[in-house]
């Protein structure tokens, strides 16, 4: 599903002549199968959200590839990039990233705007998924109005949208109370089992890290190793 | 993105900002109008002064320079051209000619044309018919009003000094004959042509008819004309002659005279006028587009900053739309869009205020030019001070969303470099 190999990421920091290079990932090989949870776990500054962001192809590595399905994404451009982000993936963020002028059905609705799907079918599956995350009765509400939990279930709600095969989660539970963070948790795994939908989370947060089924641990821009373990 | 969501999407975001977005609109408008106006007034003098000329009776004619009469084949020649309709030769009489009638008596000029060409042309008289042999006259329209008796003419002395000393001139026109003219016999006297000085003989010609008022309230008519057959009966008078050639119309008096050119007739047209005439209008409307441009082009500083000032503030935004999968191109777009949202209103309503202020201009203007100059100044009202024609309003809203699209650029393309991350970082 996801492939990746000798993965290379270089940040410069400082005046322009002066520059420091640091090295956030190095030689980064890993991958992940259909229908898995992975979880990236590492202290700050380990370089963990760094890789997210490559996977996401929000950024081009220095070197390296990132396939997807057996496509080479990391050398896409911009256009490339976000057309395929659109039909494979859906991202789930730790402060969640509604837009705050458009309410709860318009939120979810936007990827499925952004990919020209008729307003008719649009309707139909925006209700559905919002049903499935419990938040039918808050459609035409705000963000501004909702609690922390209910923003991220809107926020896994437009991740869903697409029917992507990947979900991009970087700490999706940061903001959440440990109740609400156990219903999150349990909406992934359930997710996951039964629309078989493949889960990359990148937290700090061992509890969170327990509902995968591989865990993968950075530090200091190294993939220390893959630690298994059975849920 | 269906266009219908992009629209939507558009001014979901100027509904949002409504005052911000209304002053750009306004600033927008302002520097539109101000363009429309301005060329308008172009515009509005060009088509009065075209009208004046068109308007005039002479516009189809053709004259002819040179003071030889035209041979037979040369008439002919022009004759034949396509779209001419008479070649009339008018033969103004050297000298003046004195009228006497009853105690009155006037001083005229003489023009004798061919009746029967003159006949194929539309009818100048304003009552009577033409002469139709050697003693018979149409007469001006003003020719009783200048036949005067010594009375008449110390009342007008009188009168023209009051005037003179008053600013101002008399035009006599309360004195003359108040009689009816029409078919009253004059004794007419001719000028030797050596001498300027009148004959002693006189010859006695009818009036059997009145010439049409002239075109312009200061113009005064009491020529006399004749037909071609006073030559037969007064031999020994010198006359210069001036042709007219008459063309059917407006559009084929070009042509016309263009052919006559090659074939090295000296001929002359108002036509000729209205193509330098055009050509001055067409400098000076570019000049006063150009000087509107330039309030546009203060406009779409606003239009810049309102459009920055939007990308600043919808970052996360952007970053969102990015990071599911917004291409940059739809993200240029949408501002793009809302930029020539904002340029497209502004035009709308410059266009709307841009009529209301010309339909002012032309209303007021006149009264006020009028006031300003003197009370005796020619009538004003005919003057048209500012026409808006559509293709000005086309021109003014393509310059102005042009503008507003060129302004709204930039930063729209600060928009889709905005980085995912960064963009999500930001605080609400």
């Amino acid at each position: 599903m996801i492939e990746v190999q000798s993965l290379n990421h270089t940040f410069k920091i400082g005046k322009k002549g002066k520059e420091k290079k640091i090295e956030v990932l190095k030689n980064i090989d890993f991958h992940i199968n259909q229908g898995e949870i992975i979880a990236i776990v590492g202290k700050s500054g380990s370089g963990k959200s760094t890789l997210l962001q490559v996977v996401a192809g929000f950024m081009k590595p220095d070197t390296g590839s990132v396939k997807v399905n057996n496509t080479e994404i990391a050398k896409f451009n911009e256009k490339q990039s976000a057309a395929f982000r659109l039909d494979h993936f859906g991202f789930i963020f730790q402060n969640f990233q509604l837009l705050p002028n458009q309410n709860v059905f318009e939120n979810v609705e936007l990827p499925l705007k952004l990919k020209g799907v008729q307003p008719s079918i649009r309707k139909h599956n925006v209700e559905k998924i919002l049903e499935k995350v419990g938040l039918s009765h808050v459609a035409d509400h705000y963000p501004n109005e909702l609690s922390g939990g209910q923003q991220q279930r809107v926020s896994i709600a437009r991740a869903l949208i697409t029917n992507p095969p990947i979900i991009l989660a970087d700490e999706p539970t940061g903001s959440l109370d440990s109740q609400t963070e156990i219903e999150i948790l349990d909406l992934i795994k359930h997710l996951n089992k039964s629309a078989n939908i493949t889960f990359m989370i990148i937290t700090h947060d061992e509890e969170v890290a327990q509902i995968a089924h591989r865990k993968l641990r950075m530090h200091d821009g190294l993939l220390l190793g893959d630690v298994k373990h059975v849920i | 993105m269906l266009f219908k969501d992009q629209l939507s999407f558009v001014f979901q975001h100027m509904r949002k900002n409504k005052l911000r977005v209304t002053m750009t609109v306004l600033a927008a408008m302002i520097g539109c109008a101000f363009l429309i106006v301005l060329a308008s007034v172009g515009f509005g003098l060009q088509q009065t002064i075209k009208g004046e000329i068109l308007n005039q009776e002479s516009i189809t004619e053709i004259g002819l320079w040179g003071d030889k009469a035209l041979t037979e084949d040369d008439k002919i020649f022009i004759q034949e051209i396509e779209h001419v309709n008479v070649v009339l030769t008018r033969n103004e009489i050297s000298g003046s000619i004195r009228s006497t009638f009853d105690d009155r008596d006037a001083e005229s000029i003489g023009v004798a044309v061919d009746i029967k060409d003159q006949t194929k042309l539309p009818s100048t008289l304003s009552e009577g018919r033409l002469p139709e042999n050697a003693n018979e006259i149409a007469v001006g329209y003003h020719y009783a009003m200048r036949l005067l008796n010594e009375t008449d003419q110390e009342i007008i002395s009188q009168k023209s000094k009051e005037a003179q000393e008053q600013g101002s001139w008399y035009d006599g026109s309360e004195e003359g004959y108040k009689g009816d003219i029409l078919n009253k016999q004059v004794e007419l006297q001719f000028m030797d042509p050596e001498t300027f000085e009148y004959l002693e003989q006189s010859t006695p010609f009818t009036i059997v008819g009145i010439l049409d008022e002239p075109d312009y309230e200061f113009q005064i008519d009491n020529s006399i004309l004749f037909s071609n057959d006073l030559f037969k009966a007064q031999p020994d008078l010198v006359s210069y002659p001036a042709t007219t050639i008459y063309v059917d119309t407006l559009d084929n008096v070009m042509p016309v005279l263009d052919q006559l050119k090659e074939n090295n007739y000296q001929v002359y047209s108002p036509i000729e006028q209205l193509k330098e005439l055009d050509l001055f209008f067409l400098i000076f409307k570019i000049g006063l587009i150009f000087i509107g441009t330039i309030s546009i082009l203060i406009a779409s500083i606003g239009i810049f900053n309102t459009m920055t000032m939007a990308v600043t503030e919808r970052t996360r935004e952007i970053g969102v739309l990015k990071a599911i999968g917004a291409s940059p191109s739809i993200i240029q777009r949408l501002f793009l869009m809302e930029s020539a949202f904002i340029g497209l209103l502004g035009t709308i309503l410059a266009v709307i205020v841009s009529y209301g202020l010309s339909y002012v201009i032309n209303a007021v203007l006149p009264s006020i030019v009028s006031f300003a100059l003197s009370e005796d100044t020619p009538d004003m009202a005919g003057i048209t001070f500012s026409t808006i024609p559509v293709s000005l309003v086309l021109l003014a809203g393509g310059i102005s969303i042009f503008v507003a699209v060129l302004s709204g650029w930039r930063p729209a393309r600060k928009a889709t470099k905005i980085e995912v991350i960064q963009a999500l970082r930001q605080e609400l």
